[in-house]
């Protein structure tokens, strides 16, 4: 029996959430060892249910890559809260909780019932966490936001791009992930403070101020020199046989540079003797490099480079990821049987804890722990679910 | 009300972004922050001892001044709220001081090439003999084993290595990196969490933990969609540029002005009517080239246009309090100024301002989380290269003035970079 990594024993997370953002920061509690309760919308269930990737592009709820990437070692329930009832079995969760997490249109959850001073009336210690794309204050609360305009506001699409052009996202949904994980961090935050001193409180998220933190640069830029530091020549990123190598020469890398394209001769040419120089001519030094590296292929220059301590990339799509040795060594991608999808290979936890191991467990059918948890939990009998059931309120 | 994390110490010999923004960040809660640097090698974030105007670093007003070192917007940003020592980690007393430091400490964060912290004699194992339950954060670019540990990387490459390039790129055109970095902050915040997590575990158990973060690993985990359309379909992703994988018309929008712009984002066939509505141009609502989602797809460029037609001649705040006010998602593509005049940003009071003068002080970024009950805040602006040196050494280690002075003479506290700069 391995030893299970399980730092989070012992917490219990009632999850409201929904999509990337809400999905992505109970994920790291569930897989790090708390009790997370999923709660969905009886009929469609969580959006990412309808949003895909599904195999063969056919979809159907049960095989949603999204969704199983992003609820692993869940439990499920079923629960609406448009309903009275659905509602007073909520509170009754609440009651069990440490750490409810809820990323509804701003003010909707409250509008239920479940504002923060509800939550602290029937469960004083427990950590309300509400993610939305702007927080719960101010002037754009109510504003409509997705991953691109969070970008945009944020300040990180301006300065992604060609100067030439117009800005440009980042490909995915990194706000998204993003506040999240924020999320994720801001819950371990309060429960810190509530272990030492039995108090709870709400933990307000924002999407648009972690872009706002992660574009960094461009606001400082600003901020200290009173310049914007607009989009840049992105790194120069060169077309190689079977994809594009990213190359970066350092002023110490010139001369291993030169022996490794068998001309030692430049490193005594004016035109390159250093980094001013290099930029100087940086179309000759582009030219010379272009000849040299197109026909060549972008695993083997990334390792060759790398081996002589500079400090160069290459373009990795899935497929390349997949083979990494280095994924492969780490054992980073890992596969999970799903009663209804199938076993599938999934992006597994990204950091090694001591000398445990992560278990990774499917993601809940809907509905699927409905009769363990509100008979456990809520001491509901199958009867009661039956009826529950009939009447739409799981 | 005390910040929440207050009482937990932190050993922190980490350098550049990923780790010492995650430190600020605990800081600003209340944890006790010790920065370890040399003056031989501060971290590189400080710039050069002699930096010449007009180079990489952000200089305030662009002049680096006498002490260039503690005077660079990113570092100064990046290590608020945290204390500063010297410690020359080459040097036995050095590694000695470190370990007398560690001994009074929950948390060591390091994100040094893989293997560095082990050359000095400062691995987990040898930390663990002085503090048994110390909990240890490395964050390599490639975790800490594997064939590839022991890789250099920057933000640049980890978004290559990731795949976040891979899908990055304008329409039809070649993959790209970022202009910002992405994976540094990505793991920053993150790893906030981890330490707490594995904190609360010692809390339950006793026992420490070393926890080895892989930067790129943590990178391709907010690639979940594409790796599952891989596994499941064998497809590999392009760059779309500003459009949306699934609805449209999604874009960036040029509006009146030098280089400003809006994104709009049309999510559903009731955003479309709404849109064409503010647009003064209802017939569109209807018009079956775009009344849905498909045929939207399919005249995306046409789209593009049309909506370009409106938005060039137009305020581009204006326009997007027009679109929200309507339900349409739009927002202001915001440079630097915009940020941090941004209504919403400082209505929550997202910037805060520090400085070691008045003259000096300057709005920071705070974090993306706010609490209700506990406070969190840049309690201090970044220090000055070794300014705690000798309190720490004194009020932590339990060193003696006599030893302190010996650490001094014999260089390992040296604090002044020029003495090492070309």
């Amino acid at each position: 029996m391995p030893n299970l990594a399980s730092p989070l024993a012992g917490v219990k997370v009632l999850d409201f959430s929904g999509g990337t953002s809400g999905g992505i920061s109970t994920k790291l509690m569930a897989v790090m060892g708390a009790d997370v309760v999923k709660v969905e919308a009886p009929g469609a269930g969580d959006v990412t249910r309808a949003q895909g990737p599904f195999p063969g592009d056919a979809p159907h709820p049960e095989k949603s890559g999204q969704f199983l990437y992003l609820n692993t070692n869940k439990r499920g329930v079923t629960l609406s809260l448009e309903h009275p009832t659905g509602r007073a079995a909520a509170r009754r969760l609440v009651v069990w909780a440490d750490i409810v997490v809820e990323n509804f249109r701003t003010g909707q959850f409250s509008e239920w019932g479940f504002g923060y001073d509800e939550i602290e009336r029937i469960n004083p210690g427990a950590i309300l966490v509400s993610i939305a794309p702007f927080g719960q204050t101010g002037p754009y609360r109510d504003f409509r936001g997705n991953d691109h305009i969070i970008q945009a506001l944020g300040g990180l699409l301006y300065v992604t791009g060609d100067p030439k052009r117009e800005p440009l996202r980042i490909g995915g949904e990194p706000s998204e992930y993003f506040a999240g994980l924020s999320a994720f961090a801001g819950a371990l935050i309060a429960l810190t403070y509530r272990d030492l001193s039995g108090i709870g409180q709400h933990v307000d998220v924002s999407a648009h101020e972690g872009i706002a933190v992660a574009q960094m640069y461009s606001a400082l830029a600003y901020i200290f020199t009173g310049a914007e530091r607009g989009r840049q020549a992105a790194s120069p990123l060169y077309r190689v046989s079977d994809g594009q190598v990213g190359v970066s020469l350092r002023q110490q890398d010139w001369p291993g540079f030169c022996q490794m394209i068998g001309r030692p001769e430049l490193e005594q040419d004016d035109r390159f003797k250093d980094m001013a120089a290099r930029r100087a001519n940086q179309e000759a030094l582009t030219a010379l490099i272009n000849e040299w590296i197109h026909d060549k292929k972008k695993q083997d220059l990334y390792h060759e480079a790398q081996k002589m301590g500079m400090t160069w990339g290459y373009i990795c799509d899935t497929k390349d990821l997949m083979e990494s040795p280095q994924y492969q060594h780490r054992g980073y991608f890992t596969e999970i049987d799903h009663p209804v999808a199938g076993r599938l290979t999934y992006p597994g936890m990204p950091l090694r804890w001591g000398d445990g191991v992560w278990e990774l467990r499917p993601a809940p059918l809907l509905g699927q722990h409905n009769a363990e948890v509100y008979g456990d939990i809520l001491g509901w009998s199958q009867e009661d679910l039956v009826l529950m059931r009939a009447t739409g309120v799981i | 009300m005390a910040l929440p994390l207050e009482g937990i110490r932190i050993l922190d010999p980490s350098q550049v972004w990923a780790g010492p923004t995650c430190t600020k960040i605990l800081g600003d809660l209340g944890a006790d922050v010790i920065k370890v640097e040399s003056a031989r090698r501060m971290d590189i974030a400080r710039g050069d001892a002699r930096a010449a105007p007009g180079g990489m670093g952000f200089y305030p007003e662009n002049d680096p001044g006498p002490d260039p070192w503690n005077r660079e917007g990113k570092y100064a940003d990046r290590n608020r709220s945290k204390r500063s020592i010297c410690l020359d980690l080459t040097h036995p007393r050095g590694v000695d001081a470190f370990k007398r430091i560690a001994a009074h400490c929950d948390v060591v964060v390091e994100n040094y090439r893989q293997g560095v912290m082990d050359r000095f004699g400062l691995g987990y194992n040898d930390l663990k003999k002085v503090r048994p339950d110390i909990i240890m954060l490395t964050m390599a670019s490639q975790g800490a084993t594997g064939p590839e540990a022991a890789y250099g990387s920057f933000g640049v490459t980890l978004e290559q290595t990731a795949g976040v390039a891979s899908v990055t790129g304008y329409l039809g055109g070649d993959p790209s990196t970022s202009g910002v970095l992405f994976p540094d902050p990505l793991v920053s915040v993150v790893s906030v969490g981890f330490i707490l997590a594995a904190l609360r575990q010692r809390r339950q158990t006793g026992e420490g933990v070393y926890i080895d973060l892989s930067q790129r690993e943590m990178t391709t985990s907010i690639l979940g969609d594409m790796v599952m359309d891989y596994t499941m379909n064998d497809r590999a992703w392009e760059p779309i540029g500003n459009r949306h994988r699934t609805f449209a018309p999604q874009g960036i929008y040029q509006c009146r002005g030098s280089d400003v712009w809006i994104a709009i984002s049309v999510e559903t066939d009731r955003d479309w009517a709404a849109f064409a509505q503010t647009m003064g141009r209802p017939e569109l609502i209807d018009d079956p080239r775009y009344a849905t989602v498909i045929g939207r797809r399919e005249h995306h460029d046409e789209l593009d246009s049309l909506i370009t037609a409106w938005t060039s001649v137009r305020d581009a705040f204006i326009t997007m309090s027009t679109l929200q006010a309507a339900g349409v998602p739009a927002g202001v593509v915001e440079k630097g100024e915009d940020l941090v005049s941004d209504p919403q940003l400082v209505a929550r009071g997202f910037w805060e301002y520090t400085g070691h003068t008045p003259a000096e002080t300057r709005p920071y970024l705070s974090r993306p989380f706010k609490f209700s009950k506990t406070p969190g805040f840049t309690r201090f602006p970044a220090p000055l290269l070794g300014a705690d040196t000798a309190a720490v050494l004194r009020d932590i280690a339990g060193m003696s003035d006599a030893e302190i002075a010996e650490l001094d003479g014999l260089g390992v506290t040296e604090d002044d970079p020029l003495t090492f700069a070309p």
